[in-house]
């Protein structure tokens, strides 16, 4: 560069000189074109050669028009302003986050402190017109180098050769913006088209299966050349703390039920068979009872009849021999006797039976 | 004299290189170009690759040819049914005959200008035509819960497609022909109610779970109960059936009792009676009975005059305290 300002500042001065050294001029000229050769030559040279990363794929645009995608590897091109190659980064998948935001991922991810913005992003309507908490990811990869780049633009970064060739791993910013305009839009579409229990529990696999489907369609719509690999919903819950207290105090008031009910029938269960129990102990014992007694009755009766067998036989002097043997037991038994004769009958009412005071008594057996 | 021609030659390729350098222009990809002449537009050129012009007369303009963001300002605003919303909307848009856009708009920063304005006009006005439920639902479809308890019974309809057609009607109220643009699609990006109201949500939302929860509380006292009122029915109905069967089988042993001694002592009921006078006197008379006897009862009776017949003996049993 050097010797150009040389050769510049030098034909300055050789206005009105007649005698110019023509020939220091040529060769300074000649060094100068030799050098300047040499440095474009270099330059081109290196222009020419470029790398595409493992993870990338290259499109190579011949006076801006798109000649061929080439694999990862070292590529030679046409030499500026010929060929261009932008690096499109179709292999890595890319996740975006809604409604929080990774602060640092890692063995511990830790999570940015939620910004309003987050929480406006989160914050949705139900079906019900009740309101949600819904975070979620989606995860994109490239799919179309081409209609990544050319397709979807921004009006903040029109003018796509001001980028440097070769280099660039956020090549179009605009994708990713339409990204997350559309799975905002479709999520919120369809989470108002669900009850806030289908947002929080039910519903929630469900709502990520047909959002990747909707938010898929439209970006196919505006040929956005990315695949959406998932969508994952994270936490939904209901909006502020209180309210999250009330869905609890739901879940608890169901628990309750259930241990109420439980407890009621664990009542239930040690009464009846108990009592079912005492049925058939209380059957058995009359049944036993029944047994019993007709035993009894049958040896009595039995007894009795062979008593009566030997009775007729000769009743008058079996029927004096049971009466003798039985007082005899009962007399010889009771406590006190007395015995009156018919003759001082009058004495009876003297006797003062209350007290129980010992009469004297006659010998027993005695007779008077 | 060489190097004089070495310098012409140097001059007429850099006069060349200018030349060529204002001539030639390069579209890329995504881009489209407007040539004027002057300053009036003569020509677009859609197709990528190298293009020619005539140097310093006529000049390139590069336009956008890819679909183009646009994103709204939240606004806030009011339902047919008064409900008073935030909405916050996006589009995209492109540009579809570059030479009116660049007569009529000439950069895409005055097109994101011109969307600001009929955009926001359009959403309020479709908005105003609509109740809430149309902005934020889709359908009619019943919504599903958890537990039947929560669904609701009255449910305001949804008008048409709801949504979609809330941002159908928006997209179909932004005209952008006259300025060579194009509005592709219009999407409700978020819609919530104004900060004041959405307190009085979550206040709502409390009440209704709270609601919930006493149902489930009242439930269980119910089914509690029921359980237990049952119990004690069958309870009774066991413990009845117990001493049904008691009494019966009690009854029909003694009835066996009653038969089976009627039969026997039925063939000299005297016999029967003369044993059972003595066994009732063996087992009523004991150590603590005082007898007073007469010298007329049987008894001495017998002593006095053996062979008599004689009648059961009198007694007068009695039990001292």
């Amino acid at each position: 560069m050097s010797s150009s300002d040389d050769f510049g500042g030098r034909q300055g001065r050789s206005f009105n000189a007649d005698d110019v050294p023509w020939d220091q001029i040529g060769k300074g000229i000649q060094l100068a074109l030799i050098g300047l050769t040499v440095v474009v030559v270099l330059l081109v040279g290196w222009s020419m050669f470029y790398r595409v990363e493992a993870s990338d794929e290259g499109v190579v645009l011949r006076f801006g028009k798109q000649v061929a995608t080439v694999p990862p590897g070292l590529h030679m091109k046409m030499p500026w302003p010929i060929d261009t190659v932008y690096q499109v980064p179709v292999q890595r998948i890319q996740s975006l986050e809604f409604g929080f935001e990774t602060s640092q991922a890692g063995r511990k991810t830790l999570y940015a402190p939620k910004t309003s913005d987050d929480l406006a992003v989160a914050e949705m309507l139900t079906g019900d017109l009740n309101l949600g908490h819904v975070e979620w990811i989606v995860q994109y990869r490239i799919k179309d180098p081409m209609e990544f780049l050319f397709k979807v633009g921004s009006t903040e970064k029109i003018d796509l050769t001001s980028l440097p060739s070769g280099t660039v791993s956020d090549v179009n910013a605009a994708v990713p913006d339409t990204i997350s305009d559309v799975s905002e839009s479709v999520m919120r579409k369809l989470v108002g088209d669900s009850s806030i229990d289908y947002v929080l529990t039910i519903g929630r696999e469900q709502l990520a299966k047909q959002a990747q489907e909707l938010i898929q369609e439209e970006l196919d719509n505006f040929e956005a050349g990315v695949d959406i690999i998932t969508v994952k919903l994270q936490t939904t819950s209901p909006p502020t703390e209180q309210v999250q207290d009330a869905f609890q105090e739901v879940d608890r008031a169901r628990q309750k039920k259930e241990q109420v009910v439980n407890e009621a029938l664990g009542e239930r269960n040690s009464k009846i068979p108990a009592a079912r129990g005492a049925k058939d102990k209380a059957i058995a014992e009359a049944e036993g009872y029944q047994n019993r007694v007709v035993l009894e009755t049958t040896g009595q009766v039995s007894a009795f009849l062979a008593q009566l067998a030997e009775y007729e036989k000769a009743p008058d002097v079996t029927r004096k021999r049971l009466y003798l043997e039985a007082m005899e037991e009962i007399l010889s038994q009771a406590g006190s006797k007395t015995i009156i004769d018919e003759s001082i009958r009058g004495v009876l009412p003297l006797l003062n039976l209350d007290q129980g005071t010992p009469i004297p008594s006659v010998e027993r057996g005695g007779v008077r | 004299m060489k190097t004089r021609i070495a310098a012409t030659v140097l001059v007429i390729l850099g006069i060349a290189a200018i030349v060529l350098y204002s001539s030639a222009y390069i579209v890329e990809e995504g881009k489209q170009v407007i040539v004027t002449q002057f300053g009036k537009p003569v020509d677009d050129v859609q197709d990528a690759g190298l293009h020619f012009k005539t140097p310093f007369i006529q000049e390139a303009y590069y336009l956008e040819k890819r679909l183009l963001p646009w994103d709204g300002a939240p606004e806030s605003m009011q339902t047919k049914d008064k409900k008073r919303i935030d909405i916050d909307v996006w589009a995209r848009w492109h540009i579809i005959h570059p030479m009116t856009f660049f007569v009529k708009v000439r950069n895409e920063a005055r097109g994101q200008k011109i969307l600001d304005d009929l955009v926001d006009s359009a959403v309020r006005d479709v908005v105003a035509r609509h109740n809430l439920i149309d902005v934020v639902r889709k359908s009619n479809d019943e919504l599903i819960y958890e537990t039947e308890e929560l669904e609701r019974t009255e449910a305001d309809p949804v008008m048409g497609n709801g949504r979609d057609d809330v941002e159908d009607e928006i997209l179909r109220g932004v005209d952008l022909k006259e300025y060579g643009m194009e509005l592709v699609k219009v999407r409700i990006k978020r819609v919530n109610y104004v900060a004041s109201v959405r307190a009085t949500v979550y206040e709502r939302m409390i009440s209704e779970r709270l609601r919930i929860a006493r149902l489930y509380d009242s439930e269980a006292q119910e089914e509690k109960n029921r359980i237990l009122g049952q119990t004690t029915k069958e309870l009774d109905q066991i413990e009845g059936e117990m001493e049904q069967k008691d009494a019966e089988i009690r009854g029909e042993a003694n009835a066996q009792v009653i038969q089976m001694t009627a039969e026997a002592y039925g063939q000299s009921p005297d016999f029967y009676e003369f044993l059972r006078r003595l066994e009732v006197l063996k087992t009523t008379l004991d150590r603590d009975t005082r007898l007073i006897l007469s010298t007329e009862s049987d008894l001495f009776r017998m002593l006095k005059e053996p062979g008599q017949p004689m009648s059961a003996p009198v007694l007068s049993p009695r039990t001292s305290p």
